[in-house]
């Protein structure tokens, strides 16, 4: 009660509603811009802050984050482009809503998603923070390690027909995890000499290859044939009976968002994989996934939204920043020469609530940019096929270049785009590759980090509670679904191989 | 992972020292500090605070930029190609010289000219405030009677480097467990995964003065100011002694005068009143260290990280 | 015949294959665990190398299975595959001549050619809208990379003018 008496006491200081606006808006349209992650997007205004007042800074800061996450949906559902790597779980039904002429919808549901998820999220940061800080000083390695493994089994349902093609993508998607230095030596490992390796490959080079690249090849390949239908340039939002449809879905979204969000290092990608999963799963429509489902959107947006406030409880706690994001945002604390960690709230009890009043601004902000920015993103995207490829190819050759400022990284997306169409070309699901991306260094570090504990004793992922629980679950997982493969293999019509 | 140029933090810095005395005419108008930390992280945000009060008395406009690829390997490659005119230098850490070493990368230490030091961060060894650990000898010994699970920070760094040293030192057989950065070492100290940590002090300050951990021991070759009942490793009987320097390097063959100059602007920041309360708050130990000595100083770094690794079969 | 999951298969046990040959040259070192550097990857080699040979394996027997019930056979399966690549391919010429021309000519340029000619390949006929399309789109990436997002876009011949 008393933080939300304080933290409403900031909410009419003009100064903190002004950051935060500012903020939100500069962050959904580096969000939505692939290549620029929340993390660059916060770092260009990093210098900016030097001048502000404590507070206004890191309103700023963390404004600009949240819109950033939110606004990776955006090109996901409008050009298969995920604009972050959180937002890749979006693609799958956004971009297909998309291509049936519900963008506006899409869209407006991405928009309530966020906004709820990042409602929920700020509430439990407000209420919640102690225990969830607790939950994230209980993750050991073997922990984390379970963690990964439990988000590995998630390939299981990314798979469709073929589980073992699902397999092999997922494999590949663990081999490019392993490009770059050891997590343990840091030794080299698959960069040829290649001094543009050695930092490893950014997952969203590959994503943007896989998803965005490798539809514009097809596309080409196509040439000419535009089947798509045109979407009104109107925002829309669900109505009351699909608010009802999509609301377990956002539940879900909210739980593994909150959970994965106060992991240092686990991040929103893993979440918002888990969260269409598990809506999937749970959904009365199950067969709509894939396929433009409302609630295949609701899920992961809700999730990744959720994490965005989440995260801040590692950082505001321990001093312990989770994601690039927000190690800028600590770096927002440092230069004012505010420490974060335990004793923030004694110290800097003000910059804390006035961090909270701005969150929840830069929320309502989010929606009214959103609903004003967004008619003519749609717009733009209904121009004739010819144009919007074209733009769209030099927006991705842009975004990526920004990363390094290396023409190399422009290789190694084309590279990714090829990969996809082959695989797309052979009927291999990539989804699973981009999980396997994401999660292959934190499976591989923290299980040997949990050998090198034990003495490679494999007993240690039993004796820790936490993994052997979120192992157990894994397994369950796992063991469902290639059950259900193989029951339909035997048991169900054959499928001619034609059809696969 | 980034690599962005901040320029706007240059115009902020050259606005706030608009008001000071131009110390003295720099052959270039604007300085290029790299680094291989990301925005945000230790090394930036030391960085961006020291160009602010920098500019003055170098009388240059002090920007800095992340070129973080390969720990290093990337910047050391920029500055090795780099116009050596003063225009450019790569703010140093002992990391440069375990890339150099363990990724055998195109450019190298070697390829780069040390200029000054400016600090060096003293290491701590601590623990959870609730272990049963009291001192150093306390831990050792538990590594004595089992397995002990010490943690460093990153893989290969100057922190594993120090517990590998001290392991011997003691004749103990403990797992070093490398993490991905200071603050997922913290957890694992907290949680009581691991015994100890090592790490700066200013990266656990936070939990320090909130008591959740406790100080067993320094790697300094003195005690510290700050902490003056703080016994270091070599008092409690292990000869190990670690010097975590924070300098600039640039490209080979810089000219006289921008040397002087660097020198010079050293000293003077360093004694700024307002920067000192800065740093000091941070706690980093300020240590000048002139163009001529720094050289060798990074020379015999070199060597002796270079046996280190050799003696443990990491590099051939 | 080739089916897709025997093309699939076989360019997965490759692929397994060429990753294992390098994965077994990893160094080995004193500061390793047991598992080095070199330990996951392995078993990522022979996982995929095994998992290609399942795939293929069940291609073969699915063409067996279903050649002598007299199902239609796979053919077709490849028709116009060879003008789709085709014309994929020209695509990624494209996009590999602006990674090519970019560093000299300059970005501003350079994406503004990137733009028609993608645009033209697409089908877009030439007209004086094509060529707004081009500059216009030039404009507005160069103003939200280089001059809000303050990202060092490669100026080539373009140095002098500043852009």
């Amino acid at each position: 009660m008393e933080t939300i008496a304080l933290t409403a006491s900031y909410l009419f200081d003009w100064h903190i509603l002004l950051a935060a606006l500012a903020g939100v808006t500069w962050g959904i349209m580096g969000g939505a811009l692939p290549g620029i992650s929340p993390s660059i997007t916060m770092a260009l205004l990093l210098p900016f802050t030097y001048t502000m007042d404590p507070t206004g800074a890191i309103v700023l800061l963390a404004s600009t984050y949240i819109g950033a996450e939110y606004g990776g949906s955006v090109p996901a559902i409008l050009i298969r482009t995920p604009g972050t790597n959180a937002a890749a779980a979006t693609v799958i039904d956004g971009y297909e809503m998309n291509k049936q002429g519900k963008a506006g919808l899409a869209l407006g549901i991405s928009l309530i998603s966020g906004f709820y998820g990042s409602m929920f999220g700020l509430a439990m940061l407000m209420a919640l923070s102690g225990p969830l800080a607790l939950v994230a000083l209980n993750f050991t390695p073997m922990a984390y390690f379970a963690l990964g493994i439990l988000g590995l089994s998630v390939i299981a349902t990314l798979s469709g027909e073929n589980l073992i093609k699902g397999f092999i993508a997922a494999i590949l998607g663990l081999m490019i995890a392993t490009i770059g230095s050891d997590p343990v030596t840091g030794g080299t490992r698959f960069t040829f000499g290649s001094s543009e390796l050695l930092g490893g490959i950014e997952p969203v080079m590959i994503m943007v290859g896989l998803f965005a690249m490798s539809e514009l090849l097809i596309q080409a390949s196509k040439r000419g044939a535009d089947e798509r239908v045109t979407s009104r340039p109107r925002i829309q939002f669900p109505d009351w009976k699909l608010t009802k449809r999509l609301f377990p879905a956002q539940m879900i979204g909210n739980g593994i968002g909150t959970f994965e969000g106060v992991m240092p290092g686990a991040g929103g990608t893993i979440a918002s994989f888990m969260a269409y999963n598990e809506a999937r799963r749970w959904s009365k429509h199950p067969e709509e996934f894939g396929k433009g489902s409302p609630e295949g959107i609701a899920a992961p947006e809700t999730a990744n939204n959720t994490v965005a406030e989440t995260a801040l409880v590692p950082l505001l706690s321990f001093g312990i920043p989770g994601s690039n994001s927000t190690a800028i945002l600590l770096g927002g604390f440092l230069i004012h020469g505010i420490v974060p960690g335990p004793m923030l709230f004694e110290r800097s009890g003000e910059v804390v609530y006035g961090l909270y009043a701005g969150l929840f601004a830069a929320i309502i902000g989010m929606v009214i940019m959103g609903f004003l920015m967004l008619p003519v993103c749609i717009w733009l995207v209904n121009r004739p096929r010819p144009y919007l490829n074209a733009f769209i190819l030099a927006l991705i050759l842009s975004g990526i270049y920004s990363i390094h400022n290396e023409t190399f990284d422009l290789g190694i997306m084309l590279a990714a785009g090829v990969l996809g169409f082959f695989m797309r070309m052979l009927r291999f699901p990539f989804l699973p590759t981009v999980l396997g991306l994401v999660l292959g260094y934190l499976v591989e570090s923290n299980f040997r980090r949990s050998l090198v504990l034990s003495g490679d004793d494999f007993m240690i992922f039993i004796d820790d509670r936490i993994s052997l629980s979120l192992l157990l679950l894994a397994f369950l997982f796992i063991a469902g679904s290639i059950g259900k493969h193989v029951y339909d293999a035997f048991f169900r019509k054959p499928k001619t191989v034609s059809e696969s | 992972m980034t690599r962005l140029p901040l320029y706007a933090a240059a115009s902020a810095a050259f606005i706030l020292s608009g008001a000071a005395v131009q110390a003295q005419e720099y052959p270039v108008d604007t300085v290029t500090l790299i680094t291989h930390s990301s925005p945000g992280g230790g090394s930036d945000v030391f960085l961006r605070e020291l160009s602010r009060y920098l500019a003055p008395y170098l009388g240059a406009n002090v920007i800095v930029e992340n070129v973080s690829g390969g720990s290093g390997a990337s910047a050391m490659a920029r500055l090795a190609q780099a116009p050596a005119d003063g225009s450019i230098f790569y703010a140093t850490t002992p990391t440069f010289i375990y890339t150099s070493l363990l990724s055998d990368p195109e450019y190298k230490y070697t390829d780069l000219e040390p200029l000054v030091n400016f600090f060096i961060d003293p290491e701590v060894i601590y623990t959870a405030a609730d272990s049963e650990f009291e001192t150093l000898e306390d831990v050792i010994q538990y590594a004595r009677d089992g397995r002990g699970q010490w943690g460093a920070a990153n893989p290969a760094s100057l922190e594993r480097q120090a517990l590998e040293q001290l392991k011997a030192a003691a004749d103990v057989n403990a797992a070093v467990v490398t993490h991905e950065g200071g603050g997922d070492l913290m957890i694992n100290v907290l949680n009581g995964t691991l015994q100890i940590g090592v790490g700066e002090v200013q990266e656990i300050q936070s939990q320090l003065e909130a008591g959740e951990l406790r100080l067993l021991a320094t790697f300094s070759e003195e005690r510290l100011d700050a902490f003056p009942d703080l016994p270091t490793v070599a008092e409690s009987g292990y000869d190990v002694v670690v010097r975590k320097f924070r300098g600039l390097a640039g490209p080979k063959g810089l000219p006289e005068d921008v040397i002087t100059a660097w020198e010079a602007a050293t000293q003077a920041v360093l004694e700024d009143e307002e920067y000192k309360a800065a740093y000091e708050a941070g706690n980093l130990r300020a240590e000048f260290i002139p163009h001529d000595e720094y050289n060798a100083f990074i020379e015999q770094f070199g060597t002796e990280t270079s046996t280190f690794l050799k003696e443990t079969g990491v590099i051939e | 015949m080739l089916t897709r999951d025997f093309v699939g298969g076989v360019a997965t046990i490759v692929i397994g294959a060429v990753y294992l040959y390098f994965a077994y040259q990893l160094r080995v070192s004193a500061l390793d665990d047991s598992m080095g550097p070199g330990g996951l990857p392995r078993i990522y080699g022979w996982l995929l190398v095994g998992l290609g040979s399942i795939l293929v394996i069940q291609a073969l027997v699915a063409r067996s299975l279903a050649a002598p019930a007299g199902a239609e056979p796979v053919k077709g399966e490849w028709d116009g595959q060879g003008r789709k690549i085709a014309y994929a391919a020209g695509l990624l010429v494209i996009a590999m001549g602006y990674i090519f021309i970019v560093e000299t000519v300059g970005y501003l340029v350079s994406v503004g050619l990137l733009i028609v000619t993608t645009a033209l390949y697409l089908g877009a006929g030439f007209s004086g809208r094509l060529l707004a399309i081009g500059i216009g789109g030039a404009v507005f990436l160069y103003a939200m990379f280089v001059s809000l997002l303050g990202v060092r876009m490669p100026a080539g011949m373009l140095a002098p003018l500043g852009l």
